[in-house]
């Protein structure tokens, strides 16, 4: 999480008094915001990793909001996306929509719609943080297991028995309790549920 | 019928000879013979004065009228003029008769006929040298003439006439009954001498009216006595050769100083005076006289044994001055039928019937045609204003094809202002809600929402100047202002579409005289077809070109695009009313365009890009006026 406490909102429209007005808007309903002309001029600017979201325009000089949408899923930008369009064709909204867009509102917007809809595009923003924080920590704790601890964690998840790992390993069963102790210290977790859990899937749980 | 080739001066083959052609070998005497047979006659008529005289004419025409009436053969007539009092004199009379010899030279005459006394005495000093053998007729010679003559050959014969001063009298005071005094006037020279001639007849006829004889007097004495006439005296005068002086006159002008002296109407035998002031008087009718000399000639022509027996002398007609008439107050009641009359302006109907009844026709004819016209000219015009309605019209249904093509366009126009004023209101709205003292960024909101509402009434309001259905109206405009003005309102489309625009006006401004909104539908309607031209169009070639160039007297615009451009036989129909190679085209842009551009007296062509694509060009007239101010 980033140490700014307002979400910053990024607005993408071509018409200069829109643009403003939104930012004037959002900027006195406690957000931060940033204005941008065109998809290019979005994608020249270095996006800083900060809680928010986007709202984009769909008619845009040059590339249009929905192909800058596309080109966000192919590099990984994640901020969920608030479509803000002149006039909704069934078609490109529900071009949006698949393409994972949090909401498609039509201008002239009113301000409780337009603030609902932020509202939950930053808790998605959130959620989706979130999830990428507990998988960063997950991966923290993987990355402290030894590669024998690493292979005994994933047959365990995989839902294999001790005895399977030791035959599987070609060690003894005693070695494999013994790794397992350890790594389950190591991940701190005390069941193989536990583990499914770190590991992000469920995992058969059949012995202590 | 005896006709003597023999020729004065020199003697010529008779022309009759050489037409005959292939008889010329023959004999000559027996020639003649069979050509008097068979061949027209030719007589010569010789006016003693103008050839418009109307006794002249008269004679003219009664003689004609026997002649081909009676004549088997045809005859012709030749007439030939004196022209006295005008012209006379032996230098001239030997003038004359040299004409007619060398005129006649080659016509050879069958007869001549020679009308009154001056013609005659002419005949007969020269008829030995000009027609010799040739008989000759005389009609409306005196007696007194004849009288005063010697003896004529037998074959000069004719009717000699009678001047009827008795019968001029008669009707003078029956028209005048209260005269008591009747003054004949006479000259003083010999051929004047008329008192002994006509006193005996004259008396016969007086009764109560004493007779005043004014003979040989000078014109001023005469005149003088004919001042103091008083309303019971009527003048009788007769053409004065010479006065009392000496002095002479031509043959009407003594009878015109008679008659403008006279303060009592003056009457004269002879039809010569009409018209020199006399109220006329019993004359002789030459067209009476011409039938007689008509039926003289007819027998003469055809050789008939009695051609020279004479038949009777013709009996005067009267013969009136119609303004003499209405001047002495004569009641025109007591014109008698029969009488000729002169100098009346002729009652329209009576004169000219035909020509009457021909110009009422063609006026009745002509008027119908003009209705017709006018008709045709009116159903023109309504059909013309009715077209012209229809023009209006389908340019305003162009334009309203048009708006709806831009709908998305105009809608985004629209709604991107109305979308900030609605996101600066809800601001606002929080910032008071909010409380504190933000006056100055609520300010800056107010501003803002008021300049978003202006932009989005000037999109209505150009919206509403397109598609208003106005009157074409002509002002002076600038081609690059209208072109920065259409650019603006299809920018939001061109942005729809993603087409570019590049615009190069001139420098100075392009003035023509023309409506706006027409000729903002002209360039829009180009523009738009470039547009959907490039519907399909790869990126790279999705740009529109407009470029304005003044030449001499002419303005012009371009509109260049690099689409699919038109098939090499379209570019013959692509004016056309309803002709589209566009899918859902009316087909109406470039035809209403053309309606425009050629209203405005300019022209508009199209043409297929160097590298595809298609340029419409529109060339209108400079308007000349501001370039001269400018």
């Amino acid at each position: 999480m980033s140490t700014h406490t307002r979400p910053l909102i990024h607005i993408v429209d071509d018409d200069d008094s829109m643009r403003m007005a939104l930012i004037e808007l959002l900027k006195t309903t406690g957000f931060d915001a940033i204005g941008y002309g065109s998809t290019g001029e979005f994608l020249l600017n270095s996006l800083p990793d900060r809680h928010g979201c986007i709202l984009l325009d769909i008619q845009l000089p040059g590339p249009s909001g929905l192909e800058l949408q596309a080109a966000l899923l192919r590099k990984d930008v994640a901020l969920p996306i608030i479509f803000l369009t002149g006039h909704a064709d069934v078609s490109s909204s529900v071009r949006a929509m698949k393409a994972g867009a949090i909401d498609f509102l039509e201008k002239p917007v009113a301000r409780e719609t337009l603030l609902e809809a932020l509202e939950r595009a930053l808790a998605s923003d959130i959620a989706r943080r979130n999830t990428v924080e507990a998988a960063r920590r997950r991966q923290e704790r993987l990355d402290l297991l030894t590669p024998r601890e690493q292979a005994v964690f994933e047959r365990v998840i995989s839902g294999m028995l001790n005895k399977q790992i030791a035959m599987d390993l070609g060690i003894s069963l005693r070695t494999v309790k013994a790794h397992r102790a350890q790594m389950m210290q190591k991940l701190g977790a005390s069941t193989p549920a536990e583990l499914g859990l770190i590991a992000g899937k469920s995992v058969e749980s059949d012995e202590g | 019928m005896p006709r003597l080739s023999l020729r004065w001066g020199n003697c010529r083959r008779s022309s009759r000879s050489t037409r005959r052609g292939a008889s010329r070998w023959a004999p000559a005497l027996l020639l003649m013979h069979l050509a008097a047979a068979a061949e027209a006659g030719q007589v010569l008529v010789l006016y003693p004065n103008s050839r418009l005289l109307i006794s002249n004419v008269a004679l003219d025409s009664g003689l004609r009228q026997t002649i081909h009436a009676n004549s088997r053969e045809p005859v012709r007539v030749f007439s030939e003029f004196l022209d006295e009092p005008e012209f006379g004199g032996d230098q001239y009379e030997l003038t004359m008769a040299t004409y007619l010899r060398d005129k006649y030279a080659d016509r050879p005459l069958d007869a001549v006929l020679i009308v009154g006394d001056t013609a005659l005495r002419f005949i007969l000093r020269y008829r030995d040298r000009l027609f010799p053998g040739v008989p000759v007729v005389h009609a409306g010679v005196t007696r007194e003439m004849l009288q005063s003559m010697p003896t004529l050959a037998p074959d000069v014969v004719g009717v000699p006439v009678t001047y009827d001063f008795a019968g001029t009298v008669k009707q003078a005071l029956k028209w005048h009954p209260r005269a008591t005094h009747l003054v004949i006037v006479f000259g003083a020279s010999r051929q004047d001498d008329w008192e002994s001639l006509v006193r005996p007849e004259i008396d016969a006829i007086l009764g109560h009216v004493r007779a005043e004889y004014l003979v040989g007097l000078t014109m001023p004495a005469l005149q003088k006595r004919l001042r103091e006439l008083g309303s019971d005296s009527v003048v009788l005068t007769w053409p004065m050769f010479r006065d009392g002086d000496g002095r002479s006159y031509m043959l009407t002008e003594s009878a015109a100083l008679v008659a403008a002296a006279s303060s009592a109407p003056v009457y004269a035998p002879v039809d010569t005076l009409m018209g020199t002031g006399v109220v006329g008087g019993r004359v002789l009718s030459y067209e009476q006289i011409g039938r007689q000399a008509g039926q003289i000639l007819t027998r003469l022509l055809s050789r008939q044994p009695d051609w020279q027996r004479m038949p009777q002398a013709p009996a005067s007609v009267l013969q009136v001055d119609w303004r003499q008439i209405k001047r002495w107050e004569i009641d025109p009641e007591q014109i008698p039928s029969d009488a000729i009359v002169s100098f009346r302006p002729p009652a329209l109907w009576q004169a000219y019937r035909n020509a009457v009844l021909g110009a009422v026709t063609i006026i009745v004819l002509l008027s119908t045609l003009i209705a017709l016209l006018l008709l045709e000219r009116l159903r023109r015009r309504t059909a013309e204003i009715a077209m012209q309605k229809q023009h209006t019209a389908l340019a305003h249904a162009s334009r309203l094809a048009v708006a709806g093509e831009l709908t998305a366009a105009i809608a985004h126009e629209i709604n991107q202002p109305l979308g900030a004023v609605q996101t600066n209101a809800d601001t606002a709205e929080v910032i008071l809600q909010a409380g504190g003292d933000r006056r100055e960024d609520l300010l800056r909101l107010v501003g803002r929402i008021r300049n978003d509402n202006l932009r989005a009434s000037q999109v209505i309001k150009r919206l509403r100047a397109l598609l208003a259905r106005q009157e074409a109206r002509r002002q002076p405009l600038d081609l690059n202002a209208v072109l920065t003005d259409v650019e603006a309102f299809l920018r939001p489309e061109l942005q729809r579409r993603d087409i570019s625009i590049a615009l190069k006006p001139v420098k100075t401004p392009a003035r023509i005289l023309g409506d706006e909104t027409q000729i903002q539908q002209v360039l829009i309607n180009l523009i738009l077809n470039a547009m959907d031209a490039l519907v399909e169009a790869p990126l790279d070639r999705r740009s529109i070109l407009v470029q304005i160039d003044c030449a001499a007297g002419t303005h012009s615009v371009s509109v260049k695009d690099q689409g699919r451009g038109f098939a090499d036989g379209d570019l013959s129909k692509l004016f056309d009313s309803f002709f589209s190679t566009k899918r859902t085209g009316m087909g109406l842009g470039l035809s209403i365009a053309r309606t425009i551009v050629v209203a405005h007296g300019g022209t508009i062509r199209a043409e297929r890009g160097p590298s595809g694509g298609a340029i419409f060009h529109v060339e209108l007239p400079a308007h000349e006026a501001s370039e001269n101010a400018a």
